[in-house]
């Protein structure tokens, strides 16, 4: 019987890791309320923040915008870099590191699944959010902005597997650390606001987070006029070297912590 | 006499085990600081939001204070609601121990009670810290010895009194559900949207301002604002005096409670008549 080859596992394993949260988009009634609740409520809070400031429509459309991108966040929170966490809890983790396949591939499948998860969240918010507030997008920006949707996304989702392998070191202190990484992260990436208003200083600091430069790009496409941190062009390309700077650091990061992990036994340390 | 004393250790008991459930994870220096980062994140959004419209003008102090202590007071409505019902589905599906906490003597109220004092005295610290901080970085017109600490603190102690009864009713209601995952912070949600923390409630449109109007929080706000801020505070009800604003905090809250109490009640005996006090939820 031949056996098959390591990359066949390794491509094989992507969809199969990916498999489950594609049912589970439509699966748990409760989680498709939530994550697409939490995302919304959030992005209309802000619209009222600025409709009570007498803003102008187009900051409307800047909240709408980091709402698409907050529920994408969110994802990569809840479900890429402590899902290490909730598997070990439940005793998956333990059968994934004992599986003919490796982590670095599971983490794919779940990026593919998580990204197409946040999706039809993300629709939602700026389907809703758009139509109740009349918030308008130059269409001649539509599809270059898409691209540099999708490869902020890429990005996102490879910082997302670097989260992941850190978090195997934590414990209880993991869901503290998932809220922590929230509101600062909203704060440095200027989901509600253009980043550039944060100065040089903590813009820039907060452009190692791929959504800070990819919101602000996709803004100068969908939202011309706005005020941009750095010119277009720059910004795609900072957004594209990130892809594989993250991948790179984070199968780094996972040889070298899951090594760790199986010496310290942490792998199937339970903490609930 | 003894009954009391009973509740009172059960009570001291249930509030020990809130604060170590939410804080024996780490040291308390690094449990301040996480608890401190999201309110404090939130505020300097709301904070930078204001000033890119505003421009810096002149006169923008008075709604950045609106806006600050708003997010800062808003910490113990997230922990005491949604910290707080989530404890709730977290004693039966993660700890496994609402059933025996049932099957005790302590009454089921004082125990939540106590569960809840815990979550909101985690809040104490984190909107003080946001409130110095925003006060000092941003020149708010914040006066310690100027604060009206009476109003404030009976205001508060009210407020706060309506939301462990609501939260209660909420997190019983949600142990009708398998998996409430997400369903606090829900909850805290949409008390965000409509309780006047970070927008004057006349900005929503008629049918939620008028729900907005029938919450306690959304004068809890008002009288925030007046006793910290004085002549300084942006006023959500300008016709109302501070007696006004108390009284319709009072109303409320005893609205409040009484629909949250008739909801408990409801929860209480659906959940033991399903058998949702010990339901496995897969945790």
């Amino acid at each position: 019987m031949n056996r098959p080859s390591a990359l066949t596992i390794f491509l094989k394993t992507i969809p199969a890791r990916a498999h489950p949260r594609f049912v589970g988009v439509y699966r748990n009634p409760a989680w498709i309320v939530t994550e697409t609740l939490l995302p919304l409520i959030g992005t209309i809070a802000m619209v009222y923040v600025y409709r009570a400031l007498h803003a102008p429509t187009r900051y409307l459309g800047f909240v709408v915008l980091g709402g698409v991108l907050l529920a994408f966040w969110q994802n990569v929170i809840w479900a890429m870099a402590t899902q290490f966490f909730w598997d070990r809890a439940q005793g998956n983790l333990e059968l994934f590191v004992m599986a003919p396949t490796s982590l670095a591939a599971i983490l794919l499948g779940m990026a593919v699944g998580g990204a197409y998860m946040s999706l039809t969240r993300a629709a939602t918010v700026l389907l809703v959010v758009s139509l109740v507030f009349g918030v308008s997008y130059s269409l001649a920006g539509l599809l270059p902005a898409l691209a540099v949707f999708l490869l902020t996304i890429a990005a996102l989702y490879c910082l997302g597997m670097l989260l992941a392998s850190l978090f195997l070191f934590y414990q209880r202190e993991a869901w503290h650390l998932a809220d922590a990484l929230q509101e600062p992260i909203y704060f440095l990436s200027g989901f509600y606001f253009p980043v550039r208003s944060l100065g040089a200083v903590v813009a820039g600091l907060g452009s190692l987070i791929p959504m800070t430069l990819g919101l602000d790009a996709i803004r100068q496409l969908l939202l011309p006029g706005t005020p941009q941190l750095i010119p277009l062009a720059w910004e795609v390309l900072a957004v594209a070297l990130q892809i594989p700077i993250f991948g790179y650091l984070s199968q780094l990061s996972l040889r070298i912590l899951e090594r760790r992990a199986r010496q310290d036994a942490r792998l199937i340390l339970r903490t609930t | 006499m003894s009954v009391v004393i009973a509740q009172w250790r059960g009570f001291k008991a249930a509030t020990w085990l809130g604060w170590q459930i939410s804080s024996n994870w780490t040291q308390p220096l690094l449990f301040v600081i996480y608890s401190v980062l999201r309110p404090l994140s939130a505020a300097f959004i709301l904070v930078v939001m204001y000033q890119v419209i505003s421009g810096n003008k002149a006169g923008t102090v008075a709604y950045l204070a609106f806006l600050v202590t708003g997010v800062a007071f808003w910490s113990f409505v997230q922990n005491g609601f949604a910290g707080f019902s989530n404890g709730m589905a977290e004693d039966r599906g993660e700890y496994r121990m609402l059933k025996y906490v049932y099957m005790s003597s302590l009454n089921f109220y004082v125990y939540l009670l106590g569960r809840a004092l815990a979550q909101l005295g985690s809040a104490v610290a984190s909107t003080l810290i946001v409130l110095v901080i925003a006060t000092i970085a941003l020149g708010l017109p914040i006066h310690p010895l100027d604060v009206n600490y009476p109003l404030l603190i009976g205001g508060s102690a009210l407020a706060l009194l309506a939301v462990v009864g609501m939260a209660m009713a909420y997190g019983l209601l949600l142990l009708q559900m398998v998996d409430s995952h997400g369903y606090g912070e829900l909850g805290a949600a949409f008390l965000y949207v409509i309780s006047g923390a970070i927008f004057p409630i006349s900005v929503l449109p008629g049918i939620f301002a008028f729900v907005a109007s029938l919450t306690p929080l959304a004068y809890w706000m008002e009288l925030v604002r007046r006793s910290l801020l004085g002549a300084h505070a942006v006023r959500m009800f300008p016709a109302l005096s501070d007696g006004d604003v108390l009284l319709r905090l009072v109303v409320t809250t005893a609205g409040a409670l009484l629909i949250s109490h008739l909801v408990f009640t409801w929860a209480d005996r659906s959940s033991r008549r399903q058998g949702l006090i010990d339901r496995e939820s897969n945790w």
